[in-house]
């Protein structure tokens, strides 16, 4: 069946800004078509998801409306959407593990169908096994109905989610990242059983950062960054580099080029990792035999999606987390870190991603953040007494050094602004004197002010000889500090080149799973 | 936030709170038919109306302070050690041994007593510590269970082999050169109310001023920063919960050397029993803050000494008197509740991203 030119959905001008004053969408506007197949492209925090909670109604929009089959609606709840045929799978599962399939599917529903008064009475099984049935054998998703989920697979998971959804009457059926924990085959499958979908009727919305699966799957994509839809293409008529260069931006906000004059990639690195392997939470690979070498006086970026590895790279070498395989080597001595405690002690900087989970205690002051994870250094104990005057003295010196602004070195550090907080961790890491420097998204949610005075730093420890590893969904942040460029997708390192012979288009089509032939590393 | 407006939230906000717990408990004693003036008036007299009445107080907030640290101390390291009752039970029985049994000159035989008595709180904390750490089991659970098992090993001990032939109700009485001093004649404060706070301001020592409590109070605001500036998560968890026997250790010595007029532990445990849960209400109200403990254990040692005159002046029945002084606590305890609540919602936000 051919997608119709009538809108199922019309969303006008959402604008979403999160309690604690993110704004995720700024006016977004989109139709989508019965039977269509559409692609939602774009880079973490693009506002993809954001705006398909606010479809799917788990969240509601700050402004904009929102108009099923021409009529204007208001969800207060995922149920609301529901009735409305409209139903989401989210990246991250919502099943009971210890529940059998058709538990988790008829979970929820019964009480909805049965009222109060049919609470006690029994649960007719059987019917909704012959509905199940029935309708598995019509989409070709089938799940054996008896197995305890936590005993699937996580492709047969995800069929369960998306069986749980369509079982609810849903006519437009929204995938949120699908193939995140699937295999290759699993995605074909999983493809098929989208195609079957189409093919009676349904409207399916697909989120992805991947383009090539962009490319094979759907009939139409929009591309969104920074909360706004930046483009909207058919796509049969769509290219992989103009969705690459939709996806990516074309144009630095801050284009200083901070790059070293000379880089340099000789002499003895300061980190090398070889033929590294580390799991994820879920017991996957995520990253999957990366090996690469950072050397004194340079900017090593790792470009990427957020989600294709890097994090766990970075808790491997950081000693969070414990790699399967593959050597970790710091300033030319092969390290098991057992705590992170270790790899402090080496001289090793590290500005975590998450400033507020990991970099900081936001209920401490000032004073008490400024020596986290150097709490055992001596210039800061007396014996087994802190030397709260000499750490007063220091914290002091952090502040003015690194232009901080803060009521003062005893106030929390919940006080501080999310530039000054960032600031603050920068400068307890960067004062340590390290060798070696792993920045994660050291910019991320920050002002342009913040942004650039934390760039510049690095490039000056840079330039005083300290190698660095800087991880980054930002390419702006990419481009501008890196003196060597590598991208990571699904856990491999799949380019690395020097950054004067990068091309913006051309990294924005590794990160979205598009090999180019002739730069493979 | 100003200084005059911090003052006052940290005043007016358990004001409230204890004029909400008031205001309930008068309409629970009306709905009963008594007089809830008459039965405060018999309560704050009771409590603080005269010297001796203010010296049993103080009697009653000994204990209470120091299992009050107990649970702090946990919570201060993301920890929910609700052992204190157990250790208590361990801390006494070691005091009543080494005060009973061994012979030493006074004062040695005070210090060797309750360095016993904290020693035997201690090693019942070691358990639900090492359970924790190694085998992750959740300290609710078993702490729960070792206070059970400190219940009835201690009864067995107290019967079986501590009785004292002829009183076989309780133990052998602690000899002279192992009691603190009674401060004034004729009532039971001994001058163990300074061993108590001397410990709960080491205990607020420690958290600000070593390495340790530094790294112990980082953990439990934040785990994963603490994992990140590599911080022992086992250290942290042993310590706390070593710190919290030590206390629970000594609150049940201060029971059996410091308390006339029977300088023992009864077969039914009645001179102990509760005080260890009692601490968790006075931690809350404290704040789990060392020296706020110190402040709720006044406040509800006077509650319970105080309480004991409702009942003679008021005649309200004892249980009555109870739900007043539970529900007095309780609305006190509100507060630290919700932003124990609202700290849980916060971390798993951020965690959930």
């Amino acid at each position: 069946m051919q997608p119709s030119d009538k809108n199922f959905v019309e969303l006008r001008n959402i604008t979403k800004v999160y309690p604690d004053g993110t704004v995720a969408l700024r006016g977004v506007s989109l139709s989508i078509r019965y039977g269509e197949i559409l692609g939602l492209l774009g880079e973490n925090g693009a506002g993809k998801t954001t705006l398909m909670k606010i479809l799917s109604g788990v969240l509601q929009p700050t402004t904009g409306e929102l108009l099923v089959e021409g009529r204007r609606v208001r969800f207060r709840s995922p149920a609301d959407a529901l009735r409305h045929g409209i139903g989401m799978v989210h990246q991250h599962f919502t099943l009971v593990p210890n529940f059998t399939v058709l538990e988790n599917i008829i979970l929820g529903i019964e009480r909805e169908r049965q009222g109060l008064t049919g609470t006690l009475s029994g649960i007719d099984f059987e019917s909704h096994v012959k509905r199940l049935e029935k309708l598995m054998e019509e989409t070709e998703l089938k799940v054996p109905l008896d197995a305890e989920v936590q005993k699937l697979s996580l492709g047969l998971r995800q069929r369960t989610e998306i069986l749980k959804v369509l079982y609810r009457g849903v006519r437009l059926l929204i995938l949120d990242e699908p193939t995140t924990f699937l295999t290759p085959l699993e995605v074909e499958e999983l493809f098929k059983v989208l195609r079957n979908l189409k093919s009676q009727g349904k409207t399916v919305i697909f989120i992805t950062h991947k383009i090539k699966e962009a490319l094979e799957i759907t009939d139409r994509i929009v591309v969104m960054r920074g909360g706004r839809v930046v483009g909207e293409v058919p796509t049969r008529e769509a290219s992989p580099e103009v969705l690459g260069e939709l996806m990516v931006g074309k144009r630095m906000e801050l284009d200083v080029l901070l790059r070293a004059r000379k880089p340099r990639t000789e002499g003895r690195p300061v980190l090398e990792v070889r033929g590294l392997v580390v799991k994820n939470d879920l017991g996957l690979e995520a990253v999957r035999g990366v090996s690469f070498k950072v050397y004194p006086g340079e900017i090593y970026g790792i470009a990427g999606v957020e989600g294709n590895g890097q994090a766990e790279l970075v808790e491997a070498i950081t000693g969070l987390r414990k790699p399967e395989s593959g050597e970790i080597v710091i300033d030319g001595v092969r390290v098991s870190v057992e705590t992170p405690i270790d790899v402090y002690r080496m001289g090793i900087s590290h500005i975590p991603g998450d400033r507020d989970r990991y970099g900081l205690v936001l209920e401490f002051t000032v004073k008490e953040n400024t020596i986290i994870g150097r709490q055992w250094e001596r210039s800061f104990t007396r014996g087994l007494a802190l030397n709260w005057r000499s750490i007063a003295r220091y914290a002091w010196e952090i502040i003015k050094r690194f232009n901080i602004v803060t009521p003062g070195i005893d106030a929390q550090a919940r006080a501080l602004s999310g530039g000054n907080r960032q600031r603050l961790v920068v400068g307890r890491e960067l004062s340590k004197k390290p060798r070696l420097i792993v920045a994660a998204h050291p910019t991320r949610g920050l002002d342009i002010a913040s942004t650039m005075y934390i760039r510049e730093l690095l490039a000056e420890y840079r330039d005083k000889g300290a190698a660095v590893l800087l991880v980054s969904a930002d390419l702006d942040e990419i481009f501008q500090l890196s003196d060597r460029i590598a991208v990571m997708y699904e856990g491999r390192i799949v380019a690395e080149m020097p950054a004067e012979k990068a091309d913006r288009r051309q990294i924005g089509l590794l990160m979205g799973g598009y090999q180019v032939a002739s730069q493979k590393a | 936030m100003g200084l005059a407006s911090r003052i006052l939230e940290t005043v007016a906000q358990p004001l409230l709170a204890l004029a909400i717990g008031l205001a309930v408990s008068a309409l629970l004693m009306a709905i009963y038919g008594y007089d809830p003036v008459l039965a405060y008036k018999a309560l704050f007299t009771g409590a603080y109306g005269s010297t001796y009445d203010l010296m049993e107080t103080l009697a009653f907030a000994v204990p209470i302070m120091l299992t009050g640290i107990t649970f702090a101390i946990g919570v201060r390291a993301g920890l929910f050690n609700i052992g204190a009752e157990g250790q208590l039970y361990m801390g006494a029985i070691g005091a009543v041994i080494a005060g009973a049994f061994l012979s030493l000159p006074w004062p040695l035989h005070v210090l060797v007593a309750t360095l016993a008595g904290m020693l035997f709180g201690l090693l019942w904390s070691v358990g639900p510590a090492l359970l924790k750490v190694f085998r992750g089991v959740h300290e609710v659970i078993s702490t729960i269970m070792f206070n059970w098992i400190a219940f009835y090993l201690a009864t067995y001990l107290v019967l079986y082999q501590l009785a004292e032939p002829g009183r076989a109700e309780k133990t052998y009485s602690v000899l002279e050169t192992a009691r603190y001093g009674v401060l004034v004649e004729g009532t039971s404060l001994t001058s163990v109310l300074f061993v108590a706070i001397a410990f709960n301001i080491a205990v607020n020592v420690f958290l600000t001023q070593t390495k340790m409590g530094f790294e112990l109070r980082m953990y439990g605001l934040n785990p994963d920063a603490a994992r990140f500036a590599g911080i022992s998560e086992k250290k942290v968890i042993i310590v706390s919960f070593l710190i919290g026997g030590l206390a629970a250790g000594l609150a049940g010595a201060t029971q059996v050397l410091g308390r006339p007029p029977t300088w023992a532990l009864y077969g039914t445990l009645g001179n102990v029993v509760r005080l260890g849960f009692e601490g968790i209400g006075v931690a809350l109200i404290g704040r789990n803050h060392p020296i706020g403990i110190i402040i709720a254990s006044l406040f509800v040692g006077g509650l319970r000494h105080g309480g004991r005159y409702m009942e003679i002046e008021a005649g309200i029945y004892s249980e009555l008197v109870d739900a007043v002084t539970g529900l007095i606590i309780i609305a006190l305890a509100v507060p630290e509740v919700f932003e124990a609540i609202k700290r849980y919602r916060l971390k798993r936000r951020v965690a959930g991203g």
